[in-house]
């Protein structure tokens, strides 16, 4: 009835799912008939590109899909189109659209919650746009918490799995595998539990990607995983050789890393 | 005041008594392990310097008692050393192993929330669209949780054969969700269905290929298991031809589980192999030992 006398309200629904779009679509035709559907997009990308080509009033977005997700295909289109989010299950983004009172709908979408968002998004078309303060901010926040939520560590970006080439196809050796690296002239040798491999990448470059908690530095030439470190001795020539836990390898550590084992 | 004197000197005694002791075991370990070759060069060198001292009798006594005690005694000396060290060394494997499995205990149990809620969500809206797939839906996700939740694990979990069917299931929900962007092929011959294999390793192979490999793919992607044999190992591999794996990614929990798994059940036996083939996409292979089934 608001929209009696005007031209009817657009609206673009964006799921990766089929059949959600379908029941999404379904739903409005029942609590909001006169609303048009004008485009459907099966992911972010595509959520983009029809946003910009049909410009709906509305628009529909499940927060996870493929190529980009629902908040960063938002942060594209929250200017010519009012957002409602869709999730199944976020707990982190649900509380964050109640902080930022963002529209957002639960999957699958109930008649009746439909309905409430349908009347209050109703009432913010009423007032002319911008309908829904610094949405920009609260959305580049939430781009944020999703990259950094589902990950026990914060510290991402090391270097976790070495390629090595293994006939035609390229072996991924994950670093928890890998018990140490040693530089041998051209190549670096990669040693696991129960292989060696050869690779091109130098000490130093291996040195710089790898998470320095992870890997240290006892030699010149050598790297060693510090969960495999079983014990550091000294041997008759007064070296300290380090020992492995549970592996028959003994590697020497240089004087001036042997700070690493005092008080040990 | 003297009977303190007395006390005092009493307790230097035995101080001093207590030390010469230990010193002597000590010397005697020392002894027992000590290798013939090593205590040659002692003998030299305490003959040596005693001769330049010109009084060679501490040397003839230190190699004719040190002869002595580690011809007679070494050998049993030595035996218990090497037992003690050797339960300390099982004591420890013990209790890594106990530990491993608290671990493995507590990881076993994942069922992802995301794909709980979105296949309950799949269900209820199926219901109202097609009820018939709705149910089909509703019974593969109960004969998946069943597989999944270790409590309800069923006993004879540990086959191929098992496995295979338990994550068909599973594929037939994502089926379901992705559509057409989902494709599954199985290539497990008929004959190794009944070879042990140790449960959720393949699921969780397959769950790794499609939340890192083919959904982020806009154009989705097929998942593919292959299951043969090679000798006297068994080869099951899960190919998908998704957007790879990202070097800086964490290989993620699931990975280190089944490593840790079948060092624990194999040994050196067993192995998971990640590589990335020519045409892209990623595979992971297990192997592990397997045995002519005992054909009755």
């Amino acid at each position: 009835m608001l929209t009696l006398g005007t031209k009817p309200l657009t609206a673009m629904i964006a799921d990766d799912e089929a059949p959600m779009r379908d029941l999404l679509r379904a739903r409005l035709a029942a609590v909001w008939p006169e609303l048009r559907i004008v485009a459907e997009a099966a992911n972010g990308v595509e959520a983009v590109a029809l946003g910009e080509q049909h410009q709906p009033d509305i628009a529909f977005l499940d927060i996870r899909m493929p190529g980009l997700n629902g908040i960063e295909a938002a942060r594209r289109l929250y200017q010519r189109s009012h957002i409602v989010f869709a999730t199944a299950y976020d707990q982190y983004a649900l509380d964050a659209f109640e902080q930022g009172a963002l529209d957002y709908l639960l999957k699958p979408v109930s008649a009746e919650r439909l309905a409430t968002t349908c009347a209050r998004v109703r009432s913010r078309m009423k007032t002319p746009f911008p309908t829904q303060p610094d949405i920009g901010q609260q959305l580049a926040k939430l781009t944020s918490l999703l990259e950094h939520k589902g990950q026990e560590k914060p510290k991402t970006g090391y270097l976790r799995w070495i390629q090595a080439q293994v006939g035609a196809s390229l072996r991924m050796v994950s670093t928890r595998e890998v018990l140490f690296f040693q530089s041998d002239e051209k190549y670096t040798r990669v040693q696991t539990a129960s292989a060696e491999f050869l690779i091109r990448k130098t000490l130093k470059e291996l040195a710089e990607e790898l998470d320095p908690d992870e890997f240290w530095r006892i030699h010149r030439s050598t790297l060693v995983r510090v969960d495999a470190i079983g014990e550091v001795a000294r041997d008759l020539r007064g070296r300290h050789m380090l020992r492995l836990r549970g592996h028959p390898f003994e590697l020497e550590v240089s004087r001036n890393h042997t700070y690493l084992f005092q008080q040990m | 005041m003297r009977a303190s004197q007395i006390n005092h000197g009493l307790d230097f005694m035995r101080d001093a008594f207590n030390e010469a002791s230990k010193l002597w075991w000590r010397f005697f370990d020392w002894l027992a392990v000590v290798e013939w070759r090593q205590l040659f060069l002692t003998w030299f060198l305490a003959v040596v310097f005693c001769i330049i001292l010109n009084m060679p009798e501490p040397a003839f006594w230190y190699v004719l008692i040190s002869f002595g005690v580690k011809v007679l005694a070494g050998g049993k000396r030595r035996a218990e050393l090497v037992a003690k060290e050797a339960t300390m060394q099982a004591n420890v494997a013990t209790l890594e192993r106990r530990l491993m499995e608290a671990q493995m205990a507590a990881l076993q149990a994942q069922v992802e929330p995301h794909f709980l809620f979105n296949t309950l969500a799949l269900i209820g809206q199926l219901i109202e669209t097609d009820p018939q797939e709705a149910a089909r839906v509703h019974a593969h996700l109960i004969e998946y949780l069943r597989s999944t939740l270790p409590q309800m694990r069923a006993r004879d979990g540990g086959t191929l054969g098992k496995q295979v069917e338990l994550s068909k299931a599973y594929l037939s929900i994502m089926q379901a969700r992705m559509k057409d962007r989902l494709g599954v092929r199985f290539e497990v011959p008929d004959f190794l269905g009944s070879a042990p294999f140790p449960p959720m390793m393949l699921q969780t192979l397959i769950e790794n290929s499609i939340k890192h490999g083919l959904e982020p793919k806009i154009a989705g992607g097929t998942v593919t298991v292959r299951a043969y044999v090679d000798g006297a190992t068994l080869h099951v591999e899960v190919c998908d031809d998704g957007i790879g794996i990202d070097p800086h990614a964490d290989d993620g929990i699931g990975l280190a589980n089944i490593r840790e798994r079948l060092q624990l059940l194999y040994g050196a036996n067993a192995e998971l192999v990640i590589h990335t083939p020519p045409a892209g996409g990623a595979c992971a292979l297990i192997k592990l030992p397997y045995k002519m089934m005992e054909t009755a």
